[in-house]
C-alpha cells in the first residue's frame, strides 16, 4: 500500500536487514502499473485524491440534476388538486428516488468530493493514506448510483420511500425489481462510504503536517473526521439491514415477514440507527465549510474554535441516541418516547453552540460579502429556521401531529437544503479557484445565491403551512375537500411551493451557466490567494501540483497561512496587524526549498475493476446467479491483481508531469 | 454583547454604547413578539381546513395543543432574535475599510452563557413534554374500546359487545347486541373516553384524526392504542399518514362524534335485522346482482340467498369469503353503507357537494339528526359511485400491473375490475341506497 511518508532527504527504505523496498527496477509484481498523466486514462486509473475529488464532485452534480428533475415532477404533480402529471405508481417511485438520489448520490458524495480534495491539502499531506482504496470508493459510488438508476429502464424504480419500511418493501407489496435495485445500489455506495471513512480517519490521524496538533487542525477537516467516524459506525447498520432486505426479497428469508413472527419495527430501528447519524453525516461537512468561510471573510479566527470542535463531536455522539424520534408515532411506548424526546432536545444545545459561535465570529469583524460568504450567512439563517422547527417536533406529543406531514418535509429541507446544500455551494464558490485555477463570476454568483435563497424559501416555507394544515407526505394527489379556505388554504401554498421550486431551479441553472462563463477562453487565471484565506490548502499553487506541496509545511498556528501573512505589531491590549508577506512570496519560499524526493503513489488498474465487479454481482442477485458468480470471480481476480501489482511503475515507463523540475522519485 | 473590536476612531463612550446595545436588544424583542403575535393571529384566521393541527376538538388534541403553542412561540421568538442579530451584524460589521480586527479566539464566559440559555429553555420544555407523553399513554380511564384494523387502503372498525351486553357503554334499546363491523367512518359517543385498539392486516398504516389526537401507527403483528375523545358532535377528518403503498393518498378516515342520544339511535339502527328490498323493485334485482357480483368479498349482515324460490328451507345465508380474493383477507362490510357518507377508504363522498356541506358544516346541535338521515336518493353522489363500480382500480390505483400479482397468488389488493354492465350498476345502486 502506498503510504506517503513525512518529508525526508532520501527515498524511504525498509529497515536494514529486511529485503529492499521495491523500486522501479526490482518490482516483483506480475502486472505493470498504468502511467498515464494525461488523457482519459489518467482519470480512469488515477488514485490522486484531487482528481478523485473532482470526479466525486462532477458525478454528484449530475445526480443533483437528476434528483432535481424528480423534485420538479413531484412539485408539478402537487401544484393543483388531483394532479395528473404522474400516476400513483410513478409518483411513488419519484419521491423514493428523489430522496435516495439527493441523500446518497448528491449530498454525501459532494461532501466526499470536498473531503477528498481538501483534507490532504488542509493537513499538509501529499495524498490520502490509502490512495487505491480511495479510487475504489469513487468507482463503487459511481457504479452503485448507476445500478440504482438503471431500475428506471428495467421495470420501474423503488417505490417504498427512501425509508423503505417493512413489510411494504417485500415482494408481495412491491413486486417490481425496483426495491432490489435500491437495496443493492445502496449496498454498493455504502461500501464506498465505509472505505472512504477508514481512509480519511487514518489520513487525518497519521498524516498531518509537523506541528499540526489536533487542536490546530482546520475546522473543516475536524468536521470531516467526525463524519467519518459516524460513517464508520452507521454504514454497517444499514448494510446489515439492506442484506436482510436482499435475502427477504431474493432468497425467501423471513426477517420482516409478520406471518413468520417478525416484528416490522426491527427494520425501523435498524434504518433509523443509521438514518439519524446520517442526518449529521449530511450536515456536518457543510458546518465545517461554513466554519472555514466565516473567519476568512470576517478577518477573524473562528470564535470558540475548541467549543465548535467539541460541539461537532458532541453532535456526532448524541446523534446516536436520538434515532427513535423518527418513530414517535410507531408505538414504542411512553417511556421510550419520553427518553428520546428529551435526548433530542439535548442535541439542540451543541447545534445552538455552532450558530452562536458563527454569529460571534462575524461580530466585530471586517466582513466582505463575497458569494461564498453570502452562502455561509445563508446557511446560518436557513439552518436556524430548520433547527428551530426541529425543536418543535422534539416535543414528542407535538410531533405526533406533525410527523409524516409536510411540516416535516419543510423542516428537513431547511436543514438539508438550507444547511447542507447551501454549505456545499459556499464551498464550491470558495474553493473553485483552488481546484480549477479560475474564479467563478461573482456577479452571476450573486444571482445564483439570491435566486436559490428566494426559491428555497418559496418552495419549503409554504410547506410549514401545508403540514400544519394537515396535509400528509407521500400522497400523489390532494383534494380540494380537505384544502380549507382563507389565507392558510392548502391549495394556494401548494402552488406557491411549486412556483418556488422553479425559481430554485433557475438558481441552479445560473450556477451551471456561471461555470461555463468562468471557464470560457480568455477568462483570467484566479489569483493565488483570492480571499485572503487562513488555512494550509492556500499555501500551495492553484490548482495544486500533483504532489500538493513542494515542501511539506510546518505548522505553528491554527490559522497557519494567516499568521505567515500577517504580524501583530500592537502592544499589550492594542492590536495592529500588518501584512508581512504575500501568498506569492510564501509560495516562492516553499518552492525554493522544495523537498528533493517526493514519494507519490502510482495509478492502478485494479480499483476500477474491483468496483466494476460489484454491479455485476448486483445484477446477478436480481437476474441470474451465474452472473453473480461471474462478478464474484472478477472481484477475486481484481483483489489478487491489487495485491500482486508492483508498488511502482518502472522508471522508463514514467512520464513525469510537465512544469516541474523536481525529481519525482520512487513513484510507489 | 461584548465588543472585541478596539478601533482608534471610535469615540463613543461605553455608556452610550451600552444604552444603544440595550435598546437594540429591546427592539429585537419587541419585533420578535410582534411577529409571533402576528403569526398566531393569522393562524387563528385559518378557516375550514378539516385536518388543521391547530384546531383541537377534543381533550387529547387539546393537551398536545397546550404544549405545542408555547413551544412554537418560544421557537419563533428565538428565531427572530437570532435573525435580527445576524441582520445587525451584517450591517454593522461589513467591510468599510476598518482595520483588521483582533484575532480573538473566543470568550469562555460568553460561550458558557450560550450553552446555559438554551439548556434552561429546553429543560423548561422537556418537563411538560414528558407529562403529556405519559398522559396520552393513559388507558385506565377508558369508557369504550373500538378495534380498528388497517389494510390497503381502508380502515375497518369492530365494536365489541362488552360482558354486560353493551356496546361502548350503550345497551341496545331492544334485543341483544351483536358486534358491529363498519368501515371508513367510526362513530363515537360525545364526552366518552374512547380507546382505539389497532393493528393491520398487511403493511403499516397510521391512524390520524388531527383535531382529536396525534397519529399512531397500526402495525401488523402488534396492537397499538390511541385515545379519542370529543365533547362536540361533528365529523372529524383524517388521513392515513404512514406510507402504505400505491393508494396511500386514497386511504382516509373520519371520526363521527354523536351526542349520546344520537349514538343510541345509531347503535339501534346498526343492530336492526336485515330488510330485503320489496319484490319487483330495481333494488330487489340489485340484491341478486349483489349476491353474484359483490357478496364474495363484501358482507351484508343477514343477507339471505332465496334462490328465487318460495321455499324458505332452501335459503342460504350469504357469507362473504374475501380471504380467497383479497390479499389482506378483508373487504368493507356494506350492511349500512348509506349510513356512512363516504366510501372506498373514505376517499369519495356518497353525498353530493351541497348535501355534504349541509352535514359536514352542521352545528353540533343539528349534526346528529343530519348525519343519521344517511344518504338519500336525492343526495347520492352517483357520479363517483358509478365510476367506482365501473372500474374501481381506475379510480383508486390498487396494483400497477395484473401480471405483478404473482407473489400474492393472484389475490388483488383492493377492489378489482368487475366488468359490470350499466344495468347491473343501476340495480346495485338501487340496492345499496337501502343499506342504512
Amino acid at each position: 500500500m502506498a503510504i506517503i511518508e513525512r518529508p525526508s532527504d532520501t527515498v524511504a527504505l525498509a529497515p536494514s536487514g529486511a529485503p529492499a523496498v521495491a523500486t522501479p527496477d526490482t518490482s516483483y509484481g506480475v502486472f505493470r502499473r498504468p502511467v498515464h498523466t494525461t488523457g482519459w486514462k489518467s482519470w480512469l486509473f488515477t488514485i490522486d485524491h484531487k482528481k478523485l475529488g473532482i470526479m466525486y464532485g462532477v458525478t454528484a452534480m449530475v445526480f443533483f440534476i437528476i434528483g432535481g428533475v424528480e423534485a420538479l415532477l413531484i412539485r408539478l404533480q402537487l401544484a393543483g388538486p388531483n394532479g395528473t402529471v404522474l400516476n400513483a405508481d410513478q409518483y411513488n417511485q419519484m419521491f423514493t428516488m428523489h430522496a435516495t438520489t439527493m441523500v446518497f448520490l448528491f449530498v454525501m458524495p459532494m461532501a466526499a468530493a470536498f473531503a477528498n480534495y481538501m483534507v490532504p491539502l488542509q493537513i499538509g499531506a501529499r495524498d490520502v493514506a490509502f490512495p487505491r482504496i480511495n479510487a475504489f470508493g469513487y468507482w463503487a459510488y459511481l457504479f452503485g448510483g448507476l445500478l440504482l438508476n438503471s431500475s428506471w429502464f428495467l421495470g420501474g424504480a423503488a417505490d417504498g420511500g427512501w425509508f423503505m419500511y417493512a413489510p411494504n418493501s417485500s415482494v408481495v407489496f412491491s413486486p417490481t425489481n425496483g426495491v432490489d435495485f435500491w437495496g443493492l445500489g445502496l449496498q454498493i455506495t455504502g461500501i464506498a462510504s465505509l472505505t472512504g471513512a477508514i481512509n480519511l480517519i487514518v489520513t487525518v490521524i497519521n498524516m498531518r503536517a509537523p506541528g499540526m496538533s489536533l487542536m490546530k487542525m482546520p475546522i473543516f477537516t475536524w468536521m470531516v473526521m467526525v463524519v467519518q467516524f459516524l460513517l464508520l459506525f452507521a454504514m454497517p447498520v444499514i448494510t446489515v439491514a439492506l442484506f436482510m432486505l436482499m435475502f427477504q426479497r431474493s432468497f425467501d428469508a423471513t426477517f420482516f415477514s409478520v406471518e413468520a413472527g417478525a416484528d416490522p419495527l426491527l427494520w425501523q430501528h435498524l434504518f433509523w440507527i443509521f438514518g439519524h447519524p446520517e442526518v449529521y453525516i449530511i450536515v456536518l461537512p457543510s458546518f465545517g465549510i461554513v466554519s472555514e468561510i466565516l473567519p476568512v471573510f470576517s478577518k477573524k479566527p473562528l470564535f470558540g474554535y475548541p467549543l465548535v470542535v467539541f460541539s461537532g463531536a458532541a453532535i456526532g455522539l448524541v446523534g446516536w441516541g436520538v434515532w427513535a424520534h423518527h418513530m414517535f408515532a410507531s408505538g414504542l411506548g411512553p417511556i421510550s418516547v419520553a427518553v428520546f424526546s428529551v435526548a433530542t432536545m439535548a442535541i439542540a444545545i451543541p447545534t445552538g453552540v455552532k450558530i452562536v459561535n458563527w454569529t460571534l465570529t462575524m461580530w466585530g469583524g471586517k466582513i466582505a460579502f463575497t458569494v461564498p460568504m453570502l452562502y455561509a450567512v445563508g446557511v446560518i439563517v436557513q439552518f436556524t429556521i430548520g433547527g428551530l422547527s426541529g425543536v418543535t417536533h422534539s416535543v414528542a406529543p407535538s410531533d405526533t401531529q406533525q410527523t409524516d406531514t409536510y411540516y416535516i418535509v419543510a423542516h428537513f429541507h431547511y436543514v438539508i437544503f438550507g444547511g447542507a446544500v447551501l454549505g456545499l455551494f459556499a464551498g464550491l464558490y470558495y474553493w473553485w479557484p483552488k481546484m480549477f485555477g479560475k474564479m467563478l463570476n461573482e456577479r452571476l454568483g450573486k444571482w445564483n445565491f439570491w435566486l436559490t435563497i428566494v426559491g428555497m424559501n418559496l418552495t419549503f416555507g409554504p410547506m410549514h403551512v401545508i403540514g400544519l394544515q394537515g396535509q400528509p407526505r407521500r400522497m400523489y394527489v390532494w383534494t380540494e375537500n380537505r384544502a380549507g379556505e382563507g389565507f392558510f388554504n392548502i391549495g394556494f401554498w401548494n402552488l406557491m411551493a411549486t412556483i418556488g421550486s422553479f425559481v430554485l431551479t433557475l438558481g441552479v441553472l445560473v450556477f451551471l451557466i456561471n461555470i461555463y462563463v468562468s471557464h470560457r477562453k480568455g477568462t483570467e487565471k484566479a489569483p493565488l490567494d483570492p480571499w485572503d484565506a487562513r488555512s494550509l490548502e492556500w499555501i500551495t499553487a492553484n490548482p495544486p501540483k500533483e504532489h500538493n506541496f513542494d515542501r511539506l509545511p510546518t505548522v505553528g498556528h491554527l490559522d497557519e497561512f494567516f499568521h505567515r501573512k500577517y504580524e501583530d505589531r500592537g502592544e499589550g491590549e492594542r492590536h495592529d496587524y500588518h501584512q508581512v508577506a504575500t501568498a506569492e512570496e510564501i509560495l516562492a519560499a516553499e518552492e525554493a526549498s522544495a523537498d528533493k524526493h517526493i514519494h507519490l503513489p502510482s495509478p492502478s488498474y485494479w480499483p476500477i475493476l474491483l468496483a466494476f465487479s460489484l454491479p455485476i454481482m448486483g445484477y446477478g442477485v436480481i437476474y441470474n446467479l451465474y452472473l453473480l458468480a461471474g462478478g464474484a470471480l472478477l472481484a477475486l481476480v481484481s483483489m489478487y491483481g491489487w495485491g500482486m501489482e508492483p508498488h511502482t511503475a518502472p522508471s522508463d515507463d514514467y512520464d513525469p508531469p510537465k512544469g516541474t523540475e523536481l525529481e519525482v522519485a520512487a513513484h510507489g | 454583547m461584548s465588543h472585541s473590536h478596539e478601533d482608534h476612531e471610535r469615540t463613543m463612550s461605553t455608556d452610550v454604547r451600552t444604552t444603544r446595545r440595550l435598546s437594540s436588544v429591546r427592539s429585537s424583542l419587541t419585533t420578535a413578539g410582534l411577529a409571533v403575535t402576528a403569526m398566531i393571529g393569522l393562524s387563528a384566521c385559518a378557516s375550514n381546513a378539516p385536518q388543521d393541527t391547530w384546531q383541537p376538538a377534543g381533550e387529547n388534541a387539546q393537551k398536545i395543543h397546550d404544549l405545542q403553542w408555547p413551544v412554537f412561540t418560544v421557537a419563533g421568538i428565538v428565531g427572530v432574535i437570532v435573525l435580527v442579530f445576524i441582520g445587525v451584524i451584517v450591517f454593522r460589521f461589513r467591510d468599510k475599510g476598518q482595520a483588521i480586527p483582533e484575532q480573538t479566539h473566543g470568550k469562555a464566559w460568553l460561550e458558557y452563557l450560550f450553552i446555559a440559555i438554551p439548556a434552561v429553555i429546553l429543560a423548561a420544555i422537556a418537563i411538560p413534554t414528558v407529562g403529556v407523553v405519559l398522559a396520552l399513554a393513559e388507558t385506565d380511564d377508558t369508557e369504550c374500546i373500538i378495534n380498528v384494523t388497517g389494510q390497503q387502503w381502508w380502515w375497518e372498525y369492530d365494536y365489541e359487545v362488552e360482558p354486560d351486553g353493551s356496546i361502548c357503554g350503550f345497551a341496545p334499546s331492544a334485543g341483544e347486541a351483536s358486534p358491529i363491523i363498519t368501515s371508513g367512518q367510526v362513530v363515537i359517543p360525545a364526552g366518552t373516553n374512547v380507546l382505539l385498539r389497532g393493528t393491520s392486516r398487511d403493511v403499516i398504516h397510521s391512524y390520524w384524526i388531527p383535531r382529536l389526537n396525534g397519529k399512531r401507527d397500526m402495525v401488523p403483528g402488534r396492537v397499538h392504542y390511541l385515545r379519542l375523545q370529543s365533547d362536540t358532535p361533528g365529523i372529524y377528518a383524517g388521513q392515513c399518514t404512514e406510507f402504505c403503498g400505491l393508494s396511500h393518498a386514497n386511504m382516509r378516515m373520519e371520526t363521527v362524534v354523536l351526542a349520546p342520544a344520537d349514538f343510541q339511535r345509531w347503535l339501534d339502527n346498526e343492530l336492526e335485522p336485515y330488510k330485503s328490498p320489496a319484490e319487483g323493485t330495481l333494488a330487489k334485482e340489485g340484491e341478486a346482482t349483489y349476491i353474484t357480483q359483490c357478496a364474495r368479498c363484501h358482507q351484508v349482515n343477514g343477507l339471505v340467498d332465496d334462490k328465487g324460490t318460495d321455499d324458505t328451507s332452501d335459503d342460504t345465508v350469504v357469507v362473504s369469503y374475501p380471504d380467497q380474493f383479497v390479499f389482506s383477507g378483508a373487504a368493507p362490510n356494506l350492511t349500512n353503507l348509506m349510513g356512512r357518507n363516504t366510501f372506498a377508504g373514505a376517499s369519495w363522498d356518497l353525498l353530493t357537494p351541497e348535501c355534504r356541506e349541509d352535514v359536514w358544516e352542521a352545528s353540533p346541535e343539528e349534526f346528529g339528526e343530519k348525519y343519521l338521515a344517511g344518504v338519500t336518493e336525492d343526495c347520492l353522489n352517483d357520479i363517483d359511485l358509478r365510476e367506482w363500480l365501473r372500474n374501481a382500480p381506475a379510480k383508486k390505483p390498487m396494483y400497477a400491473d395484473a401480471e405483478l400479482l404473482e407473489p400474492t397468488d393472484g389475490k388483488t389488493r383492493g377492489m378489482p375490475y368487475l366488468a359490470l354492465s350499466e344495468d347491473q350498476i343501476d340495480q346495485l345502486i338501487a340496492y345499496l341506497l337501502e343499506r342504512k
